[in-house]
């Protein structure tokens, strides 16, 4: 019989201790599997997030959108971008708060009592859009979001809403709303205009917590009653070939803008956003293969004094040295191995709940993950449960190598 | 004064900043705070003049005179980014920031923070001004920080490792436990044979757990306030924040001895009980 299957034998003669061994180690190891993807999931999330969408750099007034700096003159810079030899298309994006009025029928407000239902009106954000491009395929770019119903708003009476206004305010393809838009401030009297809801869609930057709805520039302007000025978010553009080459030229051509490619934004987020979680993904790395090392190596330790009296026995009776060692350290891998198998399962249902508590988190897009499966994770999860395995029997090994034997079996005989 | 610390980022966000040191000015240019971040990456100390404009071409700027160097009040969704922000009067800032074509007075805020001469009464005042001022959402303090705040989904968040961590504890603890005991398997059956009643062995293996377990929440506890500073030191140098990572409280203490002293004595008395409803002449066999 092999040391494996030794092992294993030594295993389940006392199913209780090693079961609950493993059990132990499947924990460990989930933990440890979750702060491996943790580590880099925010960042490949993100840059898949902004690869999905087909744009390669994006122009903005300041280093964040949407922080109160809009770029001037949105529509002469946009075609000015586009005109660059590098540039397929540009997509000019001004976002406004709106409030949709709710249909009553759509209301989840309790009645009053003796009276109509109460009606507030949501509150959301409109994207207005248009292309600059001359080149002729990237005219045909769709707007960022992704339609899942009905099609996509292309004249100044229609909208796209998401599944939260649909639902919220029970509206479909087909059906009209009233919205009031804000391109100035939240408080200003706000014009009433009814747009066609022409489509359901996803929006991939869209917080959980906020409703979106889309539609061309010429719609928002139109719903914000012609108070929208020339200026805008975001400019997103698409490169014919060289990302960066492109930012490169947009910055030289606009030096007031900032350009960054998809690489250098999700560089930007490595560098300072959420680092946080790198760090504390590292710290409790290190505490959690500590702490599997120190419980394997007690549990290991406790198993071999136990059997110190069966060990030099099997050592009388010829097994070699090497061999109760190789035995030892079996055992080792077998509670490890098993329990890293199952800890792979366990670690993802733990991430998907750890997920869902971390996306919580104010301004953190639905689309967006904090943990996330990659081969390199599972690689280096393996690594360090093998390194746990190894390590955690050094102790015992050492023991049962350096057992004398006749003076044991003395020992046990006497006991 | 929260508002103008929040306009002040946003206009911040476009500064052109550049470092004066002129002398006749220094008397009537208004002051401002910077906080340390940006007084250490630029060199500048209380009294230097600099100009500041809310476009990145400098133009329209406007000479100010720091007047202190302020520690940003720590914020753990900002972490990782250096807080280099500039904190104005806000006369001063609406100046700035108010296009041409818009009267003085005709400006907007973001928000206005009230203090109460009773903060009891913050909900009764939050309730009169959203009656009287249409347009205008009041909310208490503790409610406008909202449920999802960072803290309250960084504190979800750790809750759950840690009870993946107590989990795994536990495993890992009732399999030494079951070890331990069975080790003492004949100790126990001469216990058994000499007349010692089931319940009379499993009280002292009951004080036994929690004496061990005690023993152990302590040693938890003091290596825990050692790393404590350790912990806090790095993270603090890590993100230059003022911010506490890691603070052992009085409820903390208490919650990990509460947890851990119970969970360790019930340990040793489940692993026992399998071996204290066997004979205690099958105990004592060899």
């Amino acid at each position: 019989m092999n040391a494996l299957g030794f092992a294993w034998r030594s295993l389940v003669r006392q199913p209780a201790r090693a079961a609950l061994g493993i059990l132990g180690v499947a924990a460990v190891g989930a933990l440890l599997f979750d702060m491996l993807l943790l580590s880099r999931g925010l960042i490949v999330s993100m840059q898949d997030l902004l690869d999905r969408g087909g744009w390669d750099v994006r122009v903005s007034a300041g280093d964040l959108p949407g922080m109160g700096l809009r770029i001037p003159n949105a529509l002469e810079t946009a075609d000015t971008i586009a005109r660059l030899p590098s540039v397929q298309a540009a997509l000019v994006i001004r976002t406004a708060s709106a409030q949709i009025d709710r249909s009553p029928g759509g209301s989840k407000d309790p009645p009053l009592p003796g009276g109509s239902p109460p009606v507030s009106p949501l509150r959301a954000s409109f994207q207005g859009v248009t292309t600059r491009s001359t080149n002729p395929a990237g005219s045909r770019l769709r707007a960022p979001w992704t339609i899942l119903r009905g099609r996509d708003a292309e004249h100044p009476d229609e909208i796209v809403v998401d599944e939260q206004i649909a639902s919220d305010a029970a509206v479909a393809p087909g059906s009209e709303i009233t919205i009031r838009a804000s391109c100035v401030a939240d408080l200003e009297a706000l014009p009433e205009m009814r747009l066609k809801v022409v489509g359901v869609a996803e929006f991939p930057f869209q917080t959980s917590n906020e409703s979106t709805a889309g539609g061309t520039l010429d719609a928002l302007k139109a719903a914000c009653g012609g108070n929208a000025g020339d200026t805008a978010d975001l400019i997103l553009v698409t490169s014919t070939g060289d990302a960066g080459a492109t930012a490169a030229a947009i910055r030289a051509a606009h030096p007031e803008l900032r350009a960054a490619t998809n690489n250098e934004v999700v560089g930007r987020l490595q560098q300072t956003g959420f680092t946080y979680f790198r760090q504390i993904s590292s710290v409790l790395t290190t505490v959690t293969v500590s702490f599997a090392v120190l419980l394997i190596t007690v549990l290991l330790t406790v198993s071999v004094n136990q059997r110190l009296g069966e060990i030099a026995a099997l050592r009388a009776l010829g097994f070699s040295r090497m061999r109760v060692v190789k035995d030892v350290f079996a055992e080792s891998v077998l509670i490890v191995g098993i329990g890293g198998l199952l800890s792979l399962p366990l670690g993802l249902l733990l991430a998907s709940g750890l997920d869902r508590i971390l996306k919580g988190m104010p301004g953190i897009p639905a689309a967006l993950h904090f943990f996330v499966f990659e081969r390199q994770a599972l690689v280096v999860h393996v690594a360090l449960l093998a390194a746990t395995a190894i390590i955690a029997s050094l102790y015992p090994m050492r023991i049962v190598s350096n057992l004398p034997i006749a003076a044991t079996l003395r020992d046990e005989v006497i006991g | 004064v929260r508002s103008t610390f929040i306009a002040g980022i946003v206009a911040v966000l476009g500064v052109w900043l550049l470092p004066t040191l002129t002398s006749a000015q220094q008397v009537t240019a208004p002051d401002v705070l910077v906080s340390r971040q940006l007084a250490e990456s630029e060199g500048l100390a209380v009294g230097s003049v600099i100009r500041l404009a809310t476009e990145a071409s400098g133009t329209r700027a406007r000479e100010f005179r720091v007047a202190g160097i302020y520690e940003p009040t720590p914020d753990p969704s900002r972490l990782g980014q250096v807080p280099r922000s500039v904190r104005l009067h806000l006369p001063d800032l609406l100046d700035m920031t108010r296009p041409v074509d818009v009267p003085a007075g005709a400006e907007y805020v973001a928000s206005v923070n009230v203090a109460l001469v009773d903060p009891q009464d913050a909900q009764q005042f939050a309730r009169d001004v959203n009656a009287r001022l249409p347009g205008v959402l009041a909310l208490p303090s503790g409610e406008a920080a909202g449920s999802a705040g960072p803290f309250r989904v960084l504190e979800r968040f750790h809750l759950a490792i840690a009870v993946v961590t107590i989990v795994a504890a536990t495993v890992f603890l009732l399999a030494l436990t079951i070890m331990l005991v069975d080790e003492r398997r004949e100790t126990v059956g001469v216990l058994r044979l000499i007349g010692l009643p089931i319940r009379r062995i499993m009280v002292q293996i009951l004080l036994e757990g929690l004496l061990v377990a005690g023993a152990g929440a302590i040693f938890g506890l003091v290596l825990a306030l050692a790393s404590e500073q350790l912990i806090n030191q790095f993270f603090q140098w890590r993100y230059d924040t003022a911010l506490v990572f890691v603070r052992i409280t009085k409820d903390v203490a208490l919650t990990c001895v509460m947890i851990a002293v119970p969970l360790g004595a019930s340990a040793t008395v489940v692993a026992s009980w399998a071996l204290l409803r066997r004979g205690g002449l099958r105990l004592a066999r060899r």
